[in-house]
C-alpha cells in the first residue's frame, strides 16, 4: 500500500464561512462529516428541479468563473445546452499559475463540496460523464478525490439512477503531468484525450466542440464549489453575499512578503489593501509595499491598493492571486522570474510565443546583468507587444503583460539598469 | 520486448479499464511507470503504446511534452525545488544551497548513488509555504538545513 502524500499545512481563514466552512481546518472531511453539516441536501433539491431551472438560477446568481477569465457561468451552460447530447463536464483542477493555491485546499480538505457541485452541474447541463483534471503536483488531492468519489458512490450520489432520480453520472479523475498550459481549457481537453496539451484554435469553443468533439463545459474547481451554495440558499439570497454586481464568496491565495500568507475567503468588495493589511497581517518587517503581482498576470503599484477584488474593468480580477513584493525586492528581477515562467510554460505551438517568450527572458537577463544595449530595450518592447496578437491561446496573449505594466509603473527601477550601461559601469 | 513486472502491469491495466476510452489512461500509465522505475525506460514506453493501442510515436510525443516524465537518468527519488516567482522572492536559492551542501548536486543532476535527482520546477501550488519543494509525492516547506536533512533521510 502506498502511503498518503504529505501535504503542506496551508493557512486558511474566512469571514463568510461558505467555501471554507470546513476547509479552513486542515484535514480531509469525510462524507459523514459533510452530510452532518447539511451536505448533499443541495443535490437532493437540485434533482427535484428541472435542469433548465438550475441553469436559470446559476445565471441569475451572476456567478462568474473563478479560473481566471471571469466568464459568467450561467451563460456558458446555456451555450452548451443549445448543442445536442452527449455533453461532458470537466472540472479544471490544473491550478498552476505562480502564487495560486486556492483550489488545492478545497480538494484536499473538502472534496465532497466539489463532488456535489459537479453532480448538480452535470445534471443541469445533461452530462453523464464528468472529468476532474488535477495537476500532477497535487497527488494528495488526487487520492482524496478518488476516495471521496467511492464514498459518494456507496451512498448513491454517483453512478446509476442517483437518489432514484433516473439521472446517471460517473466522475473520472486524471492527473496532469507538469504542464501549466494544460490549464487552458482546450489544451486540457486535448490532454484528456490522451494527447499533448496543445491549445486549439478558437472558435469553435468547447461548449460547441469540446472533449471528443462533443459540447463540453469546463469550469474551475472554485466555480463548481459555488453551485451547491446557489442551489442550497437560492439565487436571491446568494446575491446578497458581497457587492451586488459581483456576488458570491471568493478565495484569495496570498503569498510573498506578508506576515500571514494563506487562503482567504472574502466578499469581492474587499480592497487589495484590506486583503493585505486587515487579513494577511501586513508586510514582513512592516516594510513598504513595492508592488503586488496578481499571479503572473498583472502588476499593481502601492498607489493602487484601493483596487476592489472584483471582476470590474479596474478590479483585481484573474484568479484572485495576491503576491506581495516590498521595497526590499527588485522589480526587474521579479519580472525576470515571470518571464522565465512564460518561457518555460509556452507549449511551443505558435512560433511568436515559443521564440518570443524565450527572447523576452533572454533580454531581461541581459538587463539584469547591465548588458542591455539600446537595441535590446527595443527588442524587449517589440517582443512583449508582438506575442500577444499572434498567439493561439491566452498564454501568449498575456506573456508580456505584467512586464510591460511594471516598466510603465516603475520607470526608475528600470532606469537604474539602463543608466549604468550608458555610463559604462558594469 | 521486455515484459512489464506483473505488479506494474496490473496497475496499468486498472487505469486502462477505468476510463471511457483507453487512450485517456496514457498520463496515469506513464505516472505509474515513472514512479516504478524512477524514469520512463524504452521497453515500458513500448508496453504502454501496446496496451493503449497507440503508435509508439504518439506515446513518445506525449512523454516529451509533460515535464514530470523523465526519459533521462533514473533516480529512486526526485526532489522538485520550486524556483518560481514566490519561492524565489522567499529565497529558494537558500534551499538549493542547502541541497547542494547535503547532497552535492544542483538542479538537473543525480546523486552518484542514484538516490536523488534534483529538479528546478515552476510553482507547485504551495506558495504560502515558500520556499518549498516536493520529494516524490510529498510537499514540504523549507525551514532549515537541519530540518531538510531530517526530511531527506526518510527517503532511502
Ligand atoms: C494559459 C492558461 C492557463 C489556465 N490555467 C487555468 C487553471 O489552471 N485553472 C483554471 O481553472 N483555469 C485556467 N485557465 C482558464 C481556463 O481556460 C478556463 O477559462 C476556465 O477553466 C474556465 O472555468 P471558469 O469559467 O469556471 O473560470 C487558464 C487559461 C489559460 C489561457
Ligand atoms: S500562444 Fe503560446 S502557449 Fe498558447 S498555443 Fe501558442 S505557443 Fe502554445
Ligand atoms: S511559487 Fe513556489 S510554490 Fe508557488
Amino acid at each position: 500500500m502506498r502511503s498518503y502524500p504529505v501535504t503542506p499545512n496551508i493557512y486558511a481563514e474566512t469571514t463568510l464561512n461558505l467555501l471554507l466552512k470546513r476547509a479552513k481546518k486542515p484535514k480531509v472531511h469525510t462524507i459523514e462529516e459533510y452530510i452532518s453539516e447539511g451536505g448533499y441536501q443541495s443535490l437532493e433539491k437540485a434533482l427535484s428541479m428541472k435542469p433548465e431551472e438550475i441553469i436559470d438560477w446559476v445565471d441569475k446568481s451572476q456567478l462568474r468563473g473563478r479560473g481566471g477569465a471571469g466568464f459568467p457561468t450561467g451563460r456558458k451552460w446555456k451555450f452548451a445546452v443549445q448543442n445536442p447530447a452527449p455533453r461532458y463536464l470537466i472540472c479544471n483542477a490544473d491550478e498552476s499559475e505562480p502564487g495560486t493555491f486556492k483550489d488545492r485546499i478545497l480538494m484536499e480538505r473538502d472534496p465532497h463540496l466539489l463532488i456535489e457541485g459537479m453532480i448538480i452541474s452535470a445534471y443541469a447541463i445533461g452530462a453523464h460523464q464528468a472529468f476532474i483534471y488535477i495537476r500532477g503536483e497535487y497527488p494528495a488531492g488526487y487520492y482524496t478525490l478518488k476516495n471521496a468519489i467511492e464514498e459518494a458512490k456507496a451512498k448513491g450520489f454517483l453512478g446509476k439512477n442517483i437518489l432514484n432520480s433516473g439521472f446517471d453520472l460517473d466522475i473520472y479523475v486524471v492527473r496532469g503531468a507538469g504542464a501549466y498550459i494544460c490549464g487552458e481549457e482546450s489544451a486540457l481537453i486535448e490532454s484528456l484525450e490522451g494527447k499533448r496539451g496543445f491549445p486549439r484554435i478558437k472558435p469553435p469553443f468547447p461548449v460547441h466542440y469540446g472533449l471528443f468533439g462533443r459540447p463540453t463545459v469546463v469550469n474551475n474547481v472554485e466555480t463548481l464549489c459555488n453551485i451547491p451554495l446557489i442551489v442550497g440558499m437560492g439565487w436571491e439570497e446568494y446575491k446578497y453575499i458581497g457587492p451586488s454586481d459581483y456576488p458570491g464568496p471568493k478565495l484569495f491565495p496570498v503569498s510573498g512578503k506578508v506576515k500571514k500568507p494563506g487562503v482567504y475567503e472574502l466578499p469581492m468588495n474587499t480592497t487589495l489593501r484590506e486583503v493585505i493589511f486587515k487579513y494577511a497581517g501586513g508586510t514582513i518587517g512592516n516594510k513598504k509595499i513595492k508592488a503586488v503581482f496578481s499571479g503572473a498576470l498583472d502588476c499593481f503599484s502601492a498607489e493602487e491598493l484601493d483596487t476592489p477584488m472584483d471582476y470590474s474593468p479596474f478590479g483585481f480580477g484573474g484568479t484572485g492571486t495576491v503576491i506581495v513584493l516590498t521595497e526590499e525586492d527588485d522589480i526587474v528581477q521579479a519580472c525576470m522570474w515571470v518571464a522565465e515562467f512564460y518561457a518555460h510554460e509556452s507549449c511551443g505551438q505558435c512560433t511568436p510565443c515559443r521564440v518570443g517568450t524565450y527572447e523576452q527572458a533572454n533580454l531581461l537577463e541581459k538587463v539584469l546583468h547591465y548588458e542591455a544595449e539600446e537595441k535590446d530595450w527595443e527588442g524587449l518592447d517589440f517582443v512583449n507587444s508582438h506575442i500577444q496578437p499572434t498567439s493561439i491561446c491566452g498564454l501568449g496573449a498575456v506573456a508580456g503583460r505584467l512586464i510591460r505594466q511594471a516598466m510603465k509603473k516603475f520607470p526608475e527601477d528600470w532606469e537604474r539598469y539602463r543608466s549604468k550601461v550608458k555610463a559604462g559601469v558594469s | 520486448m521486455t515484459a512489464l513486472p506483473q505488479e506494474l502491469y496490473k496497475r496499468l491495466k486498472e487505469h486502462v479499464d477505468y476510463f471511457p476510452r483507453k487512450e485517456q489512461a496514457i498520463l496515469m500509465c506513464l505516472h505509474e511507470v515513472q514512479d516504478y522505475y524512477g524514469h520512463i525506460p524504452n521497453f515500458a514506453l513500448v508496453a504502454v503504446a501496446d496496451m493503449l493501442g497507440l503508435p509508439l510515436s504518439h506515446v513518445e510525443s506525449v512523454v516529451s511534452f509533460y515535464d514530470m516524465f523523465d526519459r533521462g537518468t533514473p533516480a529512486r527519488h526526485r526532489i522538485r525545488v520550486c524556483v518560481s516567482v514566490v519561492c524565489n522572492l522567499m529565497k529558494s536559492h537558500e534551499l538549493l544551497k542547502a541541497i547542494r551542501e547535503l547532497l552535492g548536486v544542483s538542479p538537473g543532476e543525480v546523486t552518484p548513488d542514484g538516490r536523488f535527482k534534483v529538479i528546478g520546477v515552476q510553482c507547485i501550488g504551495a506558495c504560502s509555504e515558500a520556499p518549498c519543494f516536493m520529494v516524490d509525492q510529498d510537499t514540504y516547506k523549507f525551514e532549515s538545513k537541519e530540518r531538510l536533512y531530517e526530511v531527506l533521510s526518510r527517503y532511502t
